[in-house]
C-alpha cells in the first residue's frame, strides 16, 4: 500500500540545539502511529515538520507521494513553492495541544473557515458537513457558541471537527489531551478512538501509554533526537529491546 | 425670539436668549461641523495609516520594516502643531510647483525667482473644505504614527497559536493577516486607539491655524470685547466664558467617545479574552 506520509532523514536544530538528528518514518493509509518519548525529545517538533510549521534543516517530507519543495540550506531553508505548501497543508488535519480554535469565530465558523476560504468549497455543503461533524464529536448544541464558552474537552472536540472538515488525508495530533483535566480526557479520547476505528490515517503524539497501546498499529519511541525503537504495539510493550524504552515505560507505569 | 416669551421668562433671560441665538452665534454652532468632520476624517486616515504602518512594522522584510520604523518614530516625534502648519502649506506649494512647470512660461520662471507662486496661473486657491481635507490628512499622518505603534503592539499580543492554526490549515500570509491576525488584533488595540482618538480630538482645536472658521476661532471673535451697540450686546472681554463652553463641548465629546469605545469593546470582545 502507498505511503501517505514519508519522512526521510529529517534534521532540525534551534540555534545550537540539535533537536532532530535524522529521522525517517512512513505511514501507510489507514495506519495509526503513536509517537512517544520523554519531554523535550522532539515529538512536537517532528510533527510540526510534517506540515512545515517548522522547516527541517535537512531531509525531505512527502505527503501522498508528493514531496514538499524546499529551497536554501540549514537555518535558511524554506518552502520553495507556497502554493504547493498551502495545498498540501490543507490535506493535513492538525490538532494542537492547546486547541487553538480561532477565538473571534463561533465553533461553526471555525469549522467552516478552511473548507470555504482555503478549499473554496460550496458554503451550503460545508455547513451540512460541519453540523454532521459536530454531531459526531458530540457538541452539536455548541455550534453557535464561542470557543471560550466551552470546556477544554469540548474545545478539543471542536478542534477535531475543524480538522476533519477539510477531509484530510492524515490527522496529526499533538498531545490532544495533555492540557485537559483528567475527567475531560475521556471524551476526547473516545472521539479519537472512533476515528481510528473508521480507518483514518493518524499520527499521534501522546503521553498516555494505555491509550497508545489500545489505539495504535505502530509505536515510535523518540530519544535524543533519534528513533530509539519502533515497532508494532505488541513488540514494543511485550518485547522491549532498548533499555531506554524499558525505563521510559516503567516510568510511565508499564 | 417672539416678544411674548419675555413675559414668561423675563426680559433679561429673553435678551440673553436673543444674544446666543443671533446670526453670529448660529454660525458658531454650525462651525462645529468642521471640528466633527476633521475629527472623523482624521481618525479614518489615522486608522488607515496606522494599519499600514503596523503591517510594515510587522513585516519580516527589513526594508519594509525600516519604512514602518521611520514613519512611526519620526512622525511621533514631531509636534502636532508644527506638522499642522507644515503639511498643508508644503502640500499646497508642491502642487503649485507642479502647476508652475506647465502653466508658467520659461521666461516667467526665470524672472520670478524668489517669488511664490512664480506666475499667477500657478496659484492654487484653497477653500475651507480643501483646507479641511488637508487638515484631516495631517491629523491622519500624525496620529496614524501613534496608531501604527498601538496596532503593532496589538498584533504582537495575538497568541501565536491562533496564527499557527491558520497556517496549518493552508492559509497564505494575506489570509492569515486578514482573516485571523487583524480581526483578533482590535480587542488588544482598542484601549490604545481610544487614547489616540482623544488626542486627535483635542488636536482638532488647531483648525483655526489653517484659517478655518472653526469653533475656536468663533469663540475668539464672539468673546472679544464689544463696545458698539449696533454690533450686538455690549460686553467686555468675555473670551474666558466662550472658552469654558468649548471645554464643556470637548468634555461632552470625550464622554460620548468613552461610551462608544465601551460598546465597541463589548462587541469586538465577543469570544475573546477580556483585554
Ligand atoms: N521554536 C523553538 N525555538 C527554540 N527551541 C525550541 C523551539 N521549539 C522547540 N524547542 C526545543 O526543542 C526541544 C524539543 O521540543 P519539542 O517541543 O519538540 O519536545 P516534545 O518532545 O514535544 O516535548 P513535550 O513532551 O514536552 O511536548 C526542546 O528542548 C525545546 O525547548
Ligand atoms: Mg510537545
Amino acid at each position: 500500500m502507498a505511503n501517505i506520509i514519508e519522512l526521510e532523514n529529517i534534521e532540525k536544530s534551534f540555534g545550537e540545539l540539535k533537536v532532530l538528528k535524522g529521522i525517517s518514518l512512513s505511514a501507510k493509509r489507514g495506519e495509526v502511529i503513536s509517537l512517544i518519548g520523554s519531554s523535550g525529545s522532539g515529538k512536537s517538533t517532528l510533527l510540526r515538520c510534517i506540515n512545515m510549521l517548522e522547516v527541517p534543516n535537512s531531509g525531505s517530507v512527502k505527503i501522498d507521494g508528493e514531496e514538499i519543495l524546499l529551497k536554501g540550506n540549514g537555518e535558511r531553508r524554506e518552502p520553495a513553492d507556497l502554493k504547493q505548501l498551502h495545498r498540501i497543508r490543507s490535506k493535513l488535519g492538525m490538532v494542537f495541544q492547546t486547541f487553538n480554535l480561532w477565538a473571534h469565530m463561533s465553533i461553526l465558523e471555525n469549522i467552516m473557515e478552511a473548507p470555504i476560504h482555503v478549499l473554496k468549497r460550496d458554503k451550503k455543503e460545508v455547513r451540512e458537513q460541519a453540523l454532521e461533524l459536530l454531531q459526531k464529536v458530540g457538541i452539536a448544541d455548541k455550534a453557535h457558541a464561542y470557543p471560550n464558552q466551552l470546556s477544554g474537552g469540548q474545545q478539543q472536540r471542536a478542534a477535531i471537527a475543524r480538522a476533519l472538515c477539510i477531509n484530510p488525508k492524515v490527522m496529526l495530533f499533538d498531545e490532544p489531551t495533555s492540557a485537559l483535566d483528567p475527567e475531560l480526557e475521556g471524551e476526547v479520547l473516545r472521539v479519537i478512538k472512533l476515528l481510528a476505528d473508521e480507518g483514518r490515517t493518524m499520527l499521534l503524539v501522546t503521553h498516555d501509554m494505555k491509550f497508545a497501546k489500545e489505539l495504535s498499529d505502530k509505536i515510535i519511541f523518540l530519544h535524543g533526537g533519534k528513533i530509539e525503537e519502533e515497532g508494532e504495539v505488541k513488540e514494543i510493550f511485550e518485547n522491549t529491546k532498548s533499555e531506554r524504552l524499558r525505563q521510559f515505560l516503567a516510568a510511565s507505569g508499564h | 425670539m417672539p416678544d411674548w416669551l419675555g413675559n414668561i421668562i423675563g426680559q433679561d433671560l429673553l435678551d440673553g436668549l436673543n444674544y446666543i441665538t443671533n446670526g453670529k452665534h448660529l454660525m458658531w454652532y454650525a462651525s462645529v461641523r468642521f471640528t466633527i468632520i476633521a475629527a472623523l476624517l482624521g481618525a479614518g486616515f489615522a486608522l488607515i495609516f496606522g494599519l499600514f504602518g503596523a503591517i510594515l512594522l510587522n513585516s519580516k522584510f527589513l526594508p519594509l520594516r525600516g519604512i514602518g520604523l521611520f514613519y512611526s518614530n519620526i512622525v511621533r516625534g514631531v509636534p502636532d502643531v508644527l506638522f499642522f502648519l507644515f503639511f498643508p502649506l508644503a502640500f499646497e506649494q508642491l502642487v503649485e510647483w507642479f502647476f508652475a512647470l506647465s502653466a508658467c512660461s520659461a521666461q516667467e520662471l526665470a524672472e520670478n525667482i524668489g517669488k511664490w507662486p512664480p506666475c499667477p496661473d500657478a496659484q492654487w486657491f484653497l477653500g475651507t473644505y480643501e483646507y479641511l481635507l488637508l487638515a484631516s490628512v495631517s491629523l491622519g499622518i500624525v496620529y496614524g504614527a501613534f496608531s501604527a505603534n498601538v496596532i503593532y503592539g496589538a498584533m504582537q499580543a495575538v497568541p501565536k497559536g491562533q496564527l499557527e492554526a491558520a497556517r496549518a490549515f493552508g492559509m497564505g500570509p494575506l489570509s492569515v493577516l486578514l482573516r485571523v491576525h487583524i480581526p483578533q488584533m482590535w480587542i488588544y488595540a482598542l484601549p490604545g486607539l481610544s487614547n489616540v482618538w482623544m488626542l486627535l480630538l483635542k488636536a482638532t482645536s488647531l483648525l483655526s491655524l489653517l484659517q478655518i472658521a472653526d469653533i475656536v476661532l468663533w469663540a475668539d471673535r464672539l468673546g472679544a470685547p464689544n463696545y458698539l451697540k449696533q454690533v450686538g450686546l455690549v460686553h467686555p472681554d468675555w473670551r474666558w466664558r466662550y472658552y469654558l463652553v468649548l471645554f464643556l463641548f470637548y468634555i461632552l465629546v470625550t464622554y460620548l467617545s468613552e461610551r462608544f469605545f465601551n460598546y465597541l469593546r463589548k462587541k469586538l470582545g465577543r469570544g475573546m479574552v477580556e483585554a
